[in-house]
């Protein structure tokens, strides 16, 4: 396996893409995170609900981890976007070829994609982690694991979108078109939720029955439903009437999801031709 | 021993390769001849695992090939495939790491293709030529025991060319087995020793270029007197075939060994004194022609 992950180093160590989106994505974690703290922060000092707000502080611990797991989340289209050059480029170079040619199986060739997707959802997972306790402690609250489950929800969304990307990839073969599919699928996937979240509301309404949140057994809204913003009072005044969230079974879409979308991808390099 | 058993490609309803068998043995330089599109780079593709066969497969010295056999062998395939913002050096690295060779090689091999002096600069800013020179180079890392050539001397200048001839002859003087596809006639008769023929995915005839392409040598002869040496030469035993092309007679015997010494003395005992006697290869080309005419 290391050898493996040693020659895809060799392959992204002097990538400039990989350099530029590494670093943004690292300063992106910390300076998005900022901006929601400091937001925050001058509501408390300056609008005239200030106290009432301050009693609900999304950076306190407890809160801290579900806050930075939920806005670094969205930044996880940066890393994703870097799976789908690092894959497209293999065509675009017919490095892919190669690979074989010079004696990787074809089930390593994808595998040592699957390897660096989770290597790079590990770092970014430590990352948020260190974001997150950065944070909470400039709060001033006591540290606390509480919600810390958010930090593997992140880590969940993360290989789930590097997953897709890796599949679009060896799917679609084209550096533009595959990044061009894959932000049109999010968005599409989105509105769809939107529907079926309406669409739940009124069975929720019409027939008192709570399937939950439909939209979020959806392939990217499953891990996406998982990392929300903290419960607060606005939130709570809504939630009453909203189809209930069931974490464990969008845990159980988005792994399954996750299972199809690595079976999907090993058989496309197994059978194609290259 | 390199097997191929069977093997039949379909893209979409053209067949590329139909059950095409035939065997390489270790050690000889094999050519792989064929008009463009009769399929050896599907040939080439399939035994290197980037294309999948319908049907069929490949063995080497008994074993199917897999990434281990794949590991033994140099390969350059079509086009050079490398990444195209790292240099010569570090795009070998990743070959040499794939194919679990030390890296200590690189330095043996760019020089043995001339690309030692540019190998920091990236891959994007080569020449074709030099592109082609690193994936031979890429081909040699590791010493392999078996070298796959598709079109190697494709896109290179006349030195090139004749380098890269030069270089699979001295590897092949080292006993390394080399399969060789081309579409160029000389260059499978300047290099091999052993040929298969392929046309629309047929293979037509395999075997040593001897037997496949025999030579079928024509001897050409010149006198003062024309007419009497032709008289004479009529009377050779073996003669088969004899007729006129300007000053010369072009005779052809039923033999494969033309021994000219034997017609020289025949000639001079008979009082007639040759001013030319030489063995003109039939040109390759026109077997070939006339093989791929005949299926």
């Amino acid at each position: 396996m290391l050898p493996l992950l040693r020659v895809e180093w060799l392959k992204i160590r002097r990538y400039k893409a990989f350099l530029i989106l590494s670093i943004f994505y690292a300063l992106g974690v910390f300076i998005l995170n900022y901006i929601v703290y400091s937001v925050f922060d001058n509501m408390v000092k300056n609008s005239q609900a200030g106290a009432l707000i301050d009693q609900f502080n999304p950076f306190a611990f407890d809160h801290v981890w579900q806050t930075v797991s939920y806005a670094s989340g969205y930044l996880l289209l940066m890393p994703a976007l870097l799976m789908l050059l690092l894959v497209t480029n293999e065509y675009t170079y017919r490095t892919n070829r190669q690979n074989i040619i010079d004696g990787w199986s074809r089930a390593q060739s994808i595998q040592v994609k699957w390897m660096l997707a989770l290597l790079f959802s590990i770092i970014s997972t430590a990352l948020v982690m260190i974001v997150g306790f950065l944070f909470g402690s400039l709060s001033g609250s006591d540290f606390s694991w509480d919600g810390f489950s958010h930090i593997g929800y992140f880590f969940l969304k993360s290989v789930s979108y590097l997953m897709l990307a890796i599949l679009l990839g060896v799917w679609l073969k084209r550096t533009g078109i595959a990044i061009g599919v894959f932000f049109l699928y999010l968005g599409g996937e989105n509105i769809l939720a939107q529907i079926l979240d309406v669409f739940s509301l009124k069975i929720k309404q019409q027939y008192k029955t709570d399937l939950g949140s439909l939209g979020d057994y959806l392939p990217m809204n499953a891990s996406d439903g998982l990392l929300t913003f903290p419960e607060n009072p606005l939130k709570s005044m809504a939630e009453a009437s909203l189809p209930t969230q069931y974490s464990g079974v969008s845990i159980a879409c988005a792994i399954i999801y996750l299972a199809l979308f690595l079976f999907l991808s090993d058989r496309t390099i197994r059978k194609k031709d290259l | 021993m390199l097997e191929f058993h069977q093997l039949s490609k379909k893209y979409g309803r053209i067949e590329a390769l139909k059950q095409v068998s035939f065997s390489v043995p270790k050690g000889t330089v094999f050519g792989i001849l064929g008009p463009n599109g009769s399929g050896k780079t599907t040939l080439l593709g399939i035994l290197m695992d980037v294309l999948k066969a319908n049907a069929g497969s490949c063995t080497l010295n008994g074993n199917p090939v897999g990434p281990a056999e794949r590991r033994k062998m140099g390969a350059f395939l079509e086009t050079p495939n490398f990444y195209h913002y790292l240099s010569a050096e570090e795009n070998l690295r990743i070959a040499a790491e794939i194919k679990q060779r030390g890296s200590q090689d690189i330095e043996r091999v760019l020089h043995q293709v001339g690309l030692h002096a540019r190998k920091d600069t990236p891959f994007s800013t080569y020449s074709l030529g030099m592109k082609q020179r690193l994936a031979i180079a890429s081909a040699l890392l590791g010493d392999p025991e078996i070298l796959v050539l598709d079109e190697p001397t494709n896109g290179l200048d006349p030195v090139g060319i004749a380098e890269i001839r030069e270089l699979i002859l001295q590897l092949a003087s080292t006993g390394k087995t080399i399969l060789l596809a081309s579409h160029l006639l000389d260059e499978v008769e300047r290099v091999c020793d052993h040929v298969a023929i392929l046309k629309y995915g047929t293979l037509i005839a395999s075997g040593s270029v001897n037997s496949i392409l025999p030579s079928g040598d024509i001897i050409e002869l010149a006198s003062e007197n024309k007419d009497l040496l032709s008289k004479i030469l009529s009377d050779f035993p073996g003669m088969v075939h004899l007729e006129a092309e300007g000053d010369f007679l072009l005779m052809q015997l039923a033999t494969e060994e033309n021994d000219l010494a034997v017609i020289n003395r025949f000639c001079f005992e008979r009082n007639i004194i040759l001013s030319r006697l030489a063995l003109r290869k039939k040109s390759l080309e026109k077997t070939f022609l006339e093989l791929t005419h005949q299926s």
